[in-house]
């Protein structure tokens, strides 16, 4: 085994140079440019780069660089594969054991961008800015790029046949010592080599951990009806919904279909206007869209269920199944009177739609208490309409955090010999009160197999380049069980191996490909699939039909009620938090979720939806209680809880419950990569497995300190002049109504526009034939962020880092406007509570665009299809433009911020969109490649563009389908229709700026308002309705 | 001739209001010869003195400060400013609007003074000329180094390049583009034209050959023929006819960058008038600050009076008053347009983020003229020198007030921001004053700083008070028999 | 100074006659005189502008006004002609939703043009009109005109002027000097 010593190779510019160099001739040789990892050291990202380069080279040699395994359709037809021209292969991802479909464009061999799959239901053509975000993580140069072998305090670069060398011996005999890690997977091909593994090996143990895990859920449903079940909510016909903790539209592996649904489900214009219920102890999407949202810390959460239970039972007679009576019982007595209102509110709209009312509760909340949901669903009729169930794979594995309690435990008494870990990042992110990292130097071998070498791995004897999901077979199930498959868009780029493909190593199998490992497992699933015409189809669609779980009607077991009932009993018995025994609450992060994707900048950059919080997590407190304990906003904290502690920056959210303090994981990585390391703080070591997520009795302190965040917006907290001012704007540019204020009135939201009339100087200009114009509907953004993440893949939008964010000079072309809205009647310093709104705001491409008559070169005008054109090539940068631009939206390239970008990276750009110079400005252009692809085409089929034909980024990846483009000037197009809607108003329409996005203003549908009487559709369609989900 | 000691004033002072007496514009024994003494002395100096050489030594050192930021900003970017989104424009335009005003006072004194017939402005108008220059040349810099792509700002000009394009001539940066340069153009032949025949006398009192072949080069051949003077007297006439307009729009053009734009604290029609008056303020305050030093350093207080003095503390005086009139106007207008977003900017700018700097350009520029009115306090030098250069601050303040303070919170609160100054941007301000004075002391050494020739032109011996005479440019003979041919 | 003074073997010729008068009222009188008596080639010289001496010395209103006013009307027609031909002709653009061409826009530029044009005009018809710069001239060999430029006044009549009489002239320019008339030699 060698050594390492560095070597200073040379960085290769072009192909003639590199042809020169012997390491390119030496890799033109091996099929593998991989193998060739072993001679090198593994510090210089440029030595790698170099070999990177010759494979590259060897693609532009031998005309293409595609996987040696066909992929389905490029594989039927290359002679018709136009280089230059995009192709989109459907492949998928896996996070958390449900697999999400997504259709991939690949550029000549280069997949640049991921949009979601029409055809899978989890998807429906939408996208999260997550799973957007994978596209970055896949050129990642931080990424691990060769398997390491650390023992006795040194690091050997191996390759893969030195690992199979050591298989036999690690893993022989009956597996006794031998324990297995495993993220969550929904693959039955995964599931078949484990089983041939644990089948050849007996004493082997297999162990399933996910630090977000929604084993709560799983586990109601056992206490429910005996057996674990999945739960589904059916949004679409729902009258009534009522979220506990729960995130349904963002925080839940179906979110993009239930935002879907939910959408639907509040479409004015379809007279759907269904009730948004929330009590939760920090704001979700879900809470922000909510109509009644009541903030509670996540402790008192079941005891509001527990009196909702109660008043619908003891006001409305709604029965609950005997064993379970007990339920009702339990809390009667309401906190305060706004709890109580909000219990009342809730019990009587609930009750009065049976059949139309959904309880959801979230993944933090104790099993019981999802339990207590399932039953009052069941008394509310809602099994069938408003929520299904359909049986689980592996219903008997342990819960995530007793497999790993477990594993732990064997781990300390010495009992593990070979530890094979699977993806995952234990060391890091398992609960602290475990010292999982201490513990894996108990262990003889452990074998890491993972994207990056990351704090696990480096606490592993043996580390596994891991392949990354686009460079993979494998398949999944869909939330709803829908067979999904995933195919790789490239050859792995650092020579890494699937986890099926390590199994089947591992396992003994002759070790074949993860395509045949795939092909095979599916043969035997589905009789279709071993027919090449299947198979080519599965590929072609990424799912496969009709492969959803069968829908089953579970029955309540009452011998499990009885103990559910004493659980959510012992629930209901913890003392609700104090100021100075505070909760903290510990919650996945919505961008880089347990801190796999801490190391993508695009996600890093993205300000989060409520705080506008940027490279950075912070401790989220209310006004009140950060007042109470003498706190300010931003001011470093010392956070204690479980004897561990953590310190951090405060961020006062108004709407954050009282005495409950709430921190996002997935921060304070070490080994991240060169975007993560060193990002945040890590709440891990706080965690316990018996309490992940709600942790009590936690205390903080100032320390006078004051830390900046890398806030995109302004804080909450600001001078009284701008607070008032602030207040006073938000009414007019978000335009909010009741429900049944807008249908008494549709005129109401145009009562804020009184200006003088919009007169012009001039003859106004003539706008002939497309004009492009774009609406977005407030009313069913809910502020997701992917069109954010969906446009800075599109358009090259480069990532400038945690400094230039300080100094507002972020990027993005879409920037998320979050506004609180406070009573105007409560001064800055007594508000404990706030609305939020979302607006959406980019380029609204003015007609008299302010921008153009002001840039001394032109180089901002109007195209003849109504575009404001920003011509890069042409601008000088004397950011005029900018400063006369009434909604700010236009980007400056302040420095060259391509200059550090490794050449792998830059694998990512969209060929069809410039990557702009240092001292150019930058903006939304709708998207104008897309438009003009369109337009070539059609004018080559000699037709006009189809309504709906082109759809920019954002709109494309939308999963509530909020943003409109179209022709303005034919008026059958559905952004006409939108226009027309009598909920469609300018943003700063006085300005005469005649902008052509538009906005559709956003309805509240509460239950004061409208005397308790929620829009449910008529029965006939809930009976249908019923029919079709049985 | 010999002055006579009228009255019990030090006969320096010639600051008297008394219209019966003719107060005299250069005070003490002078002669036209002891005037080219004092004059070309300077110039003709063996040894420069040593306070000049410290001065030297300074500003240059601050010029090379001034290049090494440049170079800085741009082999780097525009990043290295404080510079962000909303806050487009920050200490580069403050400083362009500040020097422009500065150079504005020369200008006025030599164009528009003369117009009126004042005197009294020929002790101090090549002086400020030359001040219009320099300012005019620091000015130029920040418009040209501010874009994100200095290489292309040639782009500006309306000149064919690869593009085939030419530049937008609707936006008001082009105005700039060519009110600023034929403002500088003007300006350089206004000052050389002045300068002529002082050149000629330095020429003929050449002891060196090479200072006989410079000064006569650049004096191009003046031999003070009366057929030149005429025409001489009549191009000036007519330079400073069409100086006036022009100087009087520049400074408007420079305000129609503000005023054309959509910003609320920009958009405003007061804007020309109240740019005019504030450069011209400004400017006084800076000819003043130069002035008082310079007159000490080389004993020119009997050519450059107290009265001159004086006379520009009243300009400065009437014209703070304008300037807060125009203040107060803008907030008049904030709240009766019942424009929210104007009412805003100006209750934003008095109580918001950025009050320390409005309040400090109130007191600078409106308070502190005010001791102008009290003819003791005026006619203290060291009070007027440092009420004008507190004023030099006030009206860069004022300027940073009106470019950030408006950008910095606009319609959208969601776009808010606030702009935090780097040092880059602190050093290249500095540095552009080390440019100015570089220049000033190079002047001083080497160019007439005393329109020799006008000053001559206004002495009692050039016998202006010959009963007949009409004034100053007027031509009609009044010798017995004379009559134009 | 050297160039100045005469070396041997120069070939020069009379230039003219140079008087030389240390007061104003005598340079008035005197320019008077000369005027009447008919002399046309002939100048009087002063460090600075005396008012009168035109009228006394009968000088010609300058043609520099019509001069400046026609350069300021080609300036006018330059600045509207480049804006229109630019933005509305030759390279054609739709800048928020604004005319291609629309007087308002263009005032700042044409006026701005208008100044440049006639203020060079200026200085350059001066200077074209005085014959300058011409750097050198027979006066300048003249030790005492030296101090043209600082406290004295010359009158110079021409020896090519048609009245010229190398007595009669001297006899006049003494008679009105009260001193010494100098002869201006220059080289051939």
């Amino acid at each position: 085994m060698s050594s390492i010593k560095p070597t200073g190779a040379t960085y290769w510019r072009s192909l003639d140079e590199l042809s020169r160099t012997p390491e390119f001739a030496e890799a033109v040789q091996r099929e593998f440019p991989n193998d060739e990892f072993d001679t090198l050291p593994p510090a210089t990202r440029r030595q790698f780069l170099m070999v990177m380069g010759a494979s590259l080279a060897m693609a532009g040699l031998t005309a293409c660089r595609w996987p040696k395994e066909e992929i389905v359709p490029f594989a039927h037809r290359p002679e018709f594969r136009v280089p230059g021209v995009p192709e989109h292969f459907a492949t998928s991802m896996e996070i958390g054991g449900a697999a999400l479909g997504m259709l991939v464009t690949s550029f000549d061999g280069r997949p640049i961008k991921a949009e979601g799959n029409e055809l899978h239901p989890d998807s429906l053509g939408a996208l999260s800015a997550v799973a957007q975000a994978q596209v970055l993580q896949l050129y990642d140069p931080d990424r691990s790029r060769r398997l390491l072998l650390r023992e006795s305090g040194q690091e050997f670069v191996k390759r893969w046949d030195d690992f199979r060398a050591i298989v036999p011996a690690q893993f022989a005999g009956d597996g006794a010592g031998i324990a297995v890690l495993a993220e969550a997977s929904s693959s039955s091909t995964q599931a078949k080599l484990r089983e041939k593994f644990l089948g050849a090996r007996p004493g082997a143990r297999w162990y399933e951990y996910e630090p977000l895990s929604r084993d709560n859920e799983r586990e109601g449903t056992r206490l429910v009806f005996g057996s674990a079940q999945r739960v589904h909510p059916e949004l679409t016909h729902a009258a009534v919904v009522a979220c506990f903790d729960a995130d349904p539209l963002f925080d839940h592996p179906a979110s993009l279909r239930l935002a879907r649904e939910f959408a639907a489900a509040r479409d004015p214009e379809s007279g759907a206007g269904a009730r948004l219920y929330a009590a939760e102890s920090t704001y979700s999407l879900t809470g922000v869209r909510a109509d009644d949202r009541f903030a509670v810390a996540s402790n008192r959460v079941p005891a509001l269920l527990a009196q909702v239970a109660h008043r619908m039972v003891a006001d409305h007679g709604v029965d609950l199944p005997a064993a379970a009576a007990g339920f009702a019982g339990s809390v009667d007595s309401a906190a305060s009177d706004a709890e109580a209102r909000f219990v009342q509110a809730l019990a009587n709209d609930l009750a009065a739609h049976p059949g139309y009312s959904v309880i959801l509760v979230g993944p933090r909340q104790a099993p019981a208490v999802h339990a207590l949901a399932a039953v009052l669903n069941h008394a509310l009729d809602g099994v069938n309409h408003t929520v299904t169930y359909s049986s689980v794979p592996d219903p008997d594995r342990p819960s995530h955090f007793e497999a790993i309690a477990e594993l732990a435990a064997r781990m300390g008494s010495g009992e593990i010999e070979t530890l094979l870990i699977l993806g995952g990042n234990p060391a890091y992110n398992a609960p602290g009160d475990l010292g999982f990292a201490e513990l894996l130097a108990k262990v003889p071998t452990t074998i890491h197999l993972s994207l990056y070498d990351d704090e696990t791995s480096q606490r592993c004897t043996w580390h596994l380049p891991c392949a990354h999901t686009l460079e993979s077979w494998g398949d999944g199930a869909a939330w709803d069980g829908t067979v999904t498959l995933r195919q790789p868009l490239i050859e792995p780029l650092y020579g890494g191996r699937s986890a099926i493909e390590v199994i089947a190593l591992v396992a003994g199998d002759e070790p074949i490909s993860g395509r045949d490992l795939v092909r095979r497992s599916l043969g035997q699933d589905l009789p279709a699939m071993s027919s090449e015409v299947g198979w080519r189809g599965a590929l072609r669609d990424g799912v496969v039909d009709g492969t959803a779980w069968q829908k089953t009607t579970p029955k309540l077991s009452p011998s499990a009620l009885a103990g559910a009932v004493d659980s959510l009993r012992s629930v209901l018995d913890t003392p609700d938090p104090t100021s100075d025994r505070l909760e903290l609450v510990v919650m996945g992060d919505a961008k880089v979720l347990d801190g796999r994707f801490s190391n993508n900048g695009w996600l890093q950059e993205l300000p989060d939806a409520i705080t506008k919080v940027t490279w950075d997590n912070a401790l989220l407190i209310s006004p009140a209680t950060a007042r109470e304990l003498g706190i300010g906003d931003g001011e470093v904290v010392v956070v204690e809880a479980n004897g561990a502690t953590l310190e951090l920056a405060t961020y006062v959210l108004p709407g954050q419950a009282r005495n409950s303090v709430c921190v996002a994981l997935g921060y304070g990585r070490t080994a991240a990569g060169q975007v993560g390391d060193g990002v945040g703080v890590d709440a891990n070591p706080l965690r316990t497995v018996a309490a992940p997520y709600v942790l009590r009795g936690a205390t903080i302190r100032g320390t006078g300190r004051q830390y900046a965040l890398a806030t995109t917006q302004d804080h909450f907290a600001i001078d009284t002049i701008g607070f008032n001012e602030r207040n006073h704007r938000v009414e007019n540019l978000v335009r909010e109504a009741s429900l049944d204020a807008y249908l008494a009135n549709p005129d109401i939201f145009h009562e804020y526009d009184h200006h003088p009339p919009l007169i012009s100087l001039w003859k106004d200009h003539e706008y002939e034939g497309e004009q492009w114009g774009m609406a977005i509907d407030l009313n069913t953004c809910i502020g997701c962020n992917a069109c954010v993440v969906a446009c800075q893949a599109e358009n090259n939008i480069p990532v400038v880092g945690r400094e230039q964010v300080l100094n507002q000079r972020e990027m993005q072309w879409i920037r998320l406007d979050r506004y609180f809205k406070t009573d105007p009647d409560v001064p800055i310093d007594e508000i404990d509570n706030a609305e939020v709104v979302f607006q959406p705001m980019t380029c609204i491409q003015c007609e008299n665009a302010p921008c153009e008559q002001v840039c001394p070169v032109a180089a901002t005008q109007h195209t003849p299809d109504g575009l404001n054109a920003m011509i890069y090539n042409r601008c000088v940068g004397t950011r005029y433009c900018s400063n006369n631009c009434p909604v700010k939206v236009r980007r400056f390239n302040f420095f060259n911020y391509h200059k550090d970008l490794a050449d792998t990276t830059k694998m990512q750009f969209n060929p069809e969109v410039t990557v702009r110079a240092r001292g150019v400005m930058e903006k939304c252009t709708f998207c104008v490649q897309r438009i003009e692809a369109v337009r070539i085409n059609a004018r080559n089929d000699n037709r006009p563009i189809a309504d709906g034909e082109i759809t920019p980024a954002c709109a494309q990846t939308c999963p509530t389908r909020a943003i409109t483009f179209g022709n303005l000037n034919d008026p059958k197009s559905k952004v006409s229709h939108s226009r027309e809607e009598h909920r469609s108003y300018a943003t700063l329409a006085e300005l005469n700026i005649r902008p052509r996005t538009h906005y559709l203003a956003r309805l509240r549908n509460t239950a004061e308002e409208s005397g308790g009487e929620s829009h449910a559709p008529s029965h006939a369609e809930a009976d249908t309705h019923g029919k079709e989900s049985v | 001739m010999s002055t006579t000691h009228s009255d019990t004033r030090s006969y320096l002072d010639n600051t008297g209001d008394n219209p019966a007496v003719r107060a005299r514009l250069v005070v003490g024994d002078n002669d036209f010869h002891a005037i080219t003494e004092k004059v070309c002395g300077i110039v003709e100096m063996p040894k420069t003195p040593k306070m000049w050489w410290v001065a030297f030594a300074i500003s240059s050192s601050l010029t090379l400060v001034l290049f090494a930021m440049i170079g800085y900003l741009i082999t780097t970017g525009i990043g290295v400013w404080g510079l962000n989104v909303p806050v487009g424009w920050g200490y580069a335009i403050v400083n362009f609007v500040f020097w422009v005003g500065i150079g504005h006072a020369g200008t006025l004194i030599s164009a528009i003074l003369f117009l009126l017939r004042q005197r009294w402005r020929t002790s101090i108008n090549r002086f400020a000329e030359a001040m219009t220059i320099f300012a005019v040349v620091c000015a130029g810099i920040f418009p040209g180094i501010h874009v994100g792509r200095i290489w292309f700002a040639y782009w500006l000009f309306p000149i064919p390049n690869q593009m085939l394009m030419w530049p937008n001539f609707r936006s008001p940066l082009l105005w700039d583009v060519f009110a600023v340069g034929t403002y500088a153009t003007v300006s350089l032949l206004f000052w050389y034209m002045g300068m002529i025949p002082d050149l000629a006398s330095i020429r003929d009192r050449a002891t060196t050959r090479l200072r006989y072949y410079i000064y006569g080069f650049l004096s191009l051949g003046w031999r003070s023929s009366n057929r030149h003077w005429h025409r001489f007297e009549f191009a000036y006439l007519l330079l400073a006819a069409l100086a006036t307009p022009l100087v009087l729009s520049v400074h408007s053009v420079v305000s129609f960058d503000f005023a054309v734009s959509i910003m609320p604290g920009w958009h405003t029609t007061i804007f020309p008038p109240y740019f005019v008056a504030g450069a011209i303020f400004s400017g006084f305050a800076m000819v003043v600050t130069l002035i008082i030093p310079t007159r000490k350093l080389f004993h020119l207080e009997e050519i450059i009076t107290k009265r001159h003095l004086e006379n520009m503390a009243k300009i400065m005086l009437a014209t703070g008053m304008m300037v807060g009139l125009a203040y107060s106007t803008e907030f008049f207008m904030a709240w009766y347009s019942g424009n929210q977003y104007e009412a805003f900017t100006f209750l934003n700018r008095a109580f918001g983020p950025y009050a320390w700097a409005y309040w400090i350009m109130v007191t600078c520029n409106v308070v502190v003229p005010q001791v102008f009115w009290f003819s003791k306090l005026r006619n203290n030098t060291l009070i007027l020198w440092i009420a004008s250069v507190l004023i030099n601050v006030g009206m860069w303040f004022e300027r940073f007030v009106i470019v950030v303070s408006s950008l910095s919170r606009d319609y959208l609160p969601s776009s808010w921001g606030y702009y935090r100054p780097t040092a880059i941007d602190v050093l290249t301000f500095v540095g552009s004053f080390g440019l100015f004075f570089t220049l000033f002391l190079l002047f001083i050494r080497f160019l007439p700083l005393i329109g020799m020739a006008e000053v001559k032109g206004v002495m009692p011996q050039a016998h202006l008070d010959r009963p007949g005479h009409k004034g100053h440019g007027d031509y009609h003979g009044d010798i017995a028999g004379a009559e134009v041919v | 100074m050297e160039n100045q003074t005469m070396t041997a073997g120069d070939e020069t010729v009379l230039y003219g006659y140079l008087a030389e008068f240390d007061k104003v009222d005598d340079l008035l009188v005197g320019a008077a005189t000369v005027r009447d008596a008919g002399y046309t080639k002939w100048d009087a010289h002063t460090p600075f502008v005396i008012h009168g001496l035109d009228a006394a010395m009968g000088v010609k209103k300058t043609i520099l006004p019509y001069v400046v006013f026609g350069a300021g009307l080609t300036g006018t027609t330059a600045g509207i002609l480049l804006q229109w031909w630019t933005n509305a002709i030759d390279y054609p653009y739709l800048i928020s939703g604004k005319p291609l061409f629309s007087l308002p826009a263009n005032i700042p530029v044409a006026f701005e043009t208008t100044i440049l044009f006639a203020a060079i005009s200026a200085l350059v018809g001066m200077l074209a009109l005085n014959g300058l710069p011409r750097l050198y001239h027979p006066l300048f060999r003249s030790r005492a005109f030296k101090r043209a430029t600082d406290d004295h006044f010359f009158i110079s009549i021409e020896a090519d002027d048609p009245l010229f009489d190398a007595d009669a002239t001297r006899e006049l320019l003494e008679s009105i000097s009260g001193r010494k008339v100098e002869e201006v030699e220059d080289v051939v």
